[in-house]
């Protein structure tokens, strides 16, 4: 958890150094000027522990997974906006043998619905905070195939750096940590993300 | 401006990580205790041992006062006994083991405090002068003439003993009338760190130790019929490990939790059988309260239920097992049971519940007060009347003292026991 922490905060402060352009935006440009921006991103997320499988059985645990989100976001004429955020993503899966050598499958994957919160550090830099449900769901093949949900509360962490293609168009990258209250630890995921602002007023 | 926000960003990474508490009982190897000279004693030294003693040195962290009881925990032909000390002060207790040495007992074991992540070592003697030798003879204790006087050390986590503790004999254990100390979930909750998971075969083997007399254990069925104890709807890292399987219990097959599902403290979850084996053959326990969190038909219960009380009475154990009734549901499909005024039964419902079905028990919740007129019809009715969950030293005194209960359900059994021993 720490090594993450040392991470993020790294990442963080080495992004606040770079250089500032023209072109998209998450910092208000004039007064009286509102819109809508959609990020659309996918990446690789690692799962923070090992701990996920039982340590009794032979197994092999996958930390590495896919994780994709939708992001919709108010961007009104001041620093701080408001938006919702899901997606699909998969906290870790791993296969196993039992004491029989009988083998199985278990995933533990989450659709998440946040209400988020962020703001633009400087014209490219963005941090995001949310807070919401993660629709959790684990899917076991051993003996049989059970798919069983949950509802957690969870919470989630982000930073990106977004390079302007246009005015209205954006294309960035996100580091973000994303947590389930039920999973215990969270992921921490790499994204490539593409940002639009397709509605202004 | 941005500074501070950076520190203040920073600050939350690096100080948001839960803490963690464990309890890590003390290595209790006294050399003199497990030397070859230090024999086990016989059944009615135990039995002398019993009573009330006066804290001389050691009540400024125990309090004034303590209950000892022996209990037992059989394995096949091995039987282990243990002396449990219920002391007054923040719900601590000894768990000792006996020896004689000449003339002299040994007593070895740790102190825990419930309310906190405190424990130590306890040695304790009673000298061949101060009662050993009257203990270990075959002639009667009298308690106005004779009398016990136990000494000792006891340490703080794993240091060596050095803090000195004396108990002297003031009394038997009241026992005046038939009381049930019911421990929660098999004996305790796993969020106490106790030695064991709640409702484990293990927790149950400990129950006795911790002062309970019966235990309260939650019963659910698997996804393909098996009835498991669980006290939880769904599986989460509170009462199991980490596995990556959440939601419902009843989702999931016997053979699949039994395979990928520890406890906290590494247990497999117990089927109902394997916990009712566990306490007719390997614990003194009296009473089971079989807490019903079943939907749908409860006929399995019923034949379960009858086949334990059988094996008991096989053996002569005296052991009452009931079947819990906590909700409208639970009710409804008792009533659809063939005979079921005939079927030993716990109602948590409204007291017409209980007469509607002939309960044995009926089971308030304590923050109903103390029903003084209730329970004293209930007795007249001849049923009894324990109330739950009462954690609170204070409360129990209290529910002990006014009170008219026929038992009181604790996550704390050790709390009651104390209250119940010592009460004139």
């Amino acid at each position: 958890m720490y090594r993450l922490k040392y991470c993020l905060v790294f990442l963080f402060i080495s992004f606040t150094s770079f250089g500032q352009d023209e072109g998209f935006s998450s910092q208000p440009q004039k007064r009286g000027e509102y819109g809508w921006v959609l990020y659309v991103s996918g990446g690789a997320g690692y799962y923070l522990s090992n701990r996920g499988a039982p340590d009794y059985l032979e197994r092999k645990i996958s930390n590495l997974s896919h994780v994709s989100n939708i992001r919709i976001m108010w961007h009104p004429d001041h620093l701080l906006k408001v938006g919702l955020e899901t997606g699909h993503m998969t906290f870790y899966s791993y296969r196993f043998k039992d004491s029989t050598g009988l083998s199985g499958k278990a995933k533990l994957y989450a659709i998440p619905v946040l209400i988020e919160w962020t703001m633009a550090v400087t014209k490219r830099l963005n941090l995001f905070a949310g807070s919401g449900v993660y629709f959790l769901r684990t899917t076991l093949d051993y003996q049989g195939r059970t798919v069983s949900p949950k509802l957690s509360i969870g919470w989630m962490a982000a930073g990106s750096y977004i390079h302007p293609l246009s005015e209205n168009v954006g294309l960035g990258t996100e580091v973000k940590w994303m947590e389930a209250a039920e999973t215990n630890n969270g992921i921490v995921s790499l994204q490539l993300q593409l940002v639009w602002k397709f509605l202004k007023w | 401006m941005k500074q501070v926000l950076y520190i203040l960003c920073c600050c939350l990474f690096f100080f948001s990580c839960r803490r963690e508490f464990t309890v890590t009982l003390p290595d209790t190897n006294w050399d003199i205790f497990n030397s070859a000279s230090a024999k086990p004693f016989a059944g009615f030294t135990r039995s002398k041992m019993e009573g009330v003693y006066t804290l001389e040195a050691g009540s400024q962290d125990f309090g004034p006062s303590t209950a000892a009881k022996w209990s037992y925990t059989a394995n096949g032909l091995d039987t282990v006994y243990h002396l449990s000390f219920f002391l007054e002060r923040a719900s601590a207790y000894f768990i000792c083991e006996g020896r004689q040495l000449d003339s002299a007992i040994l007593l070895n074991g740790y102190w825990r405090r419930m309310t906190t992540t405190e424990t130590g070592k306890v040695r304790l003697t009673i000298a061949k002068g101060s009662g050993g030798k009257q203990l270990l003879s075959t002639s009667s204790f009298n308690p106005l003439t004779d009398s016990i006087v136990i000494t000792g050390v006891y340490s703080n986590g794993d240091n060596n003993p050095d803090l000195p503790i004396r108990m002297r004999y003031i009394k038997p254990l009241n026992k005046a009338k038939p009381f049930q100390i019911l421990a929660h979930r098999g004996g305790g909750r796993s969020a106490d760190l106790l030695p064991a998971s709640e409702n484990s075969v293990e927790m149950i083997r400990l129950a006795s130790q911790f002062g309970a007399t019966g235990i309260e254990i939650d019963v659910r069925l698997t996804k393909d019929g098996v009835p498991i104890l669980f006290h939880d709807a769904t599986l989460n890292e509170r009462v199991s490990q980490q596995n990556g399987l959440l939601g419902p219990i009843e989702n999931y097959t016997y053979a699949q939790l039994s395979t990928l599902v520890r406890l906290p403290n590494g247990e497999r979850i117990p089927t109902l059988q394997q916990a009712l084996q566990t306490v007719i053959y390997n614990t003194p326990l009296q009473f089971v309260w079989m807490d019903t969190k079943v939907h749908g038909s409860l006929e399995f219960l019923r034949n379960i239920h009858a086949e334990y009380l059988a094996k008991a009475a096989a053996i002569n154990r005296n052991v009452e097992i009931v079947i819990g009734i906590p909700d409208e549901e639970v009710l409804k499909n008792f009533k659809l049971l063939a005979n079921y005024q005939t079927i030993p039964s716990l109602v948590e419902l409204k007291a017409q519940d209980v007469r509607d079905i002939n309960a044995k028990v009926w089971a308030p919740q304590w923050t109903l007060g103390l029903q003084d007129q209730e329970t004293s019809l209930m007795a007249s009715e001849g049923r009894r009347v324990f109330t739950w969950t009462l954690d609170v030293a204070e409360n129990v005194e209290e529910y002990m003292r006014k009170g008219n209960f026929n038992g009181i359900l604790s996550n704390y059994p050790s709390i009651v026991a104390y209250y119940y021993y010592v009460s004139p």
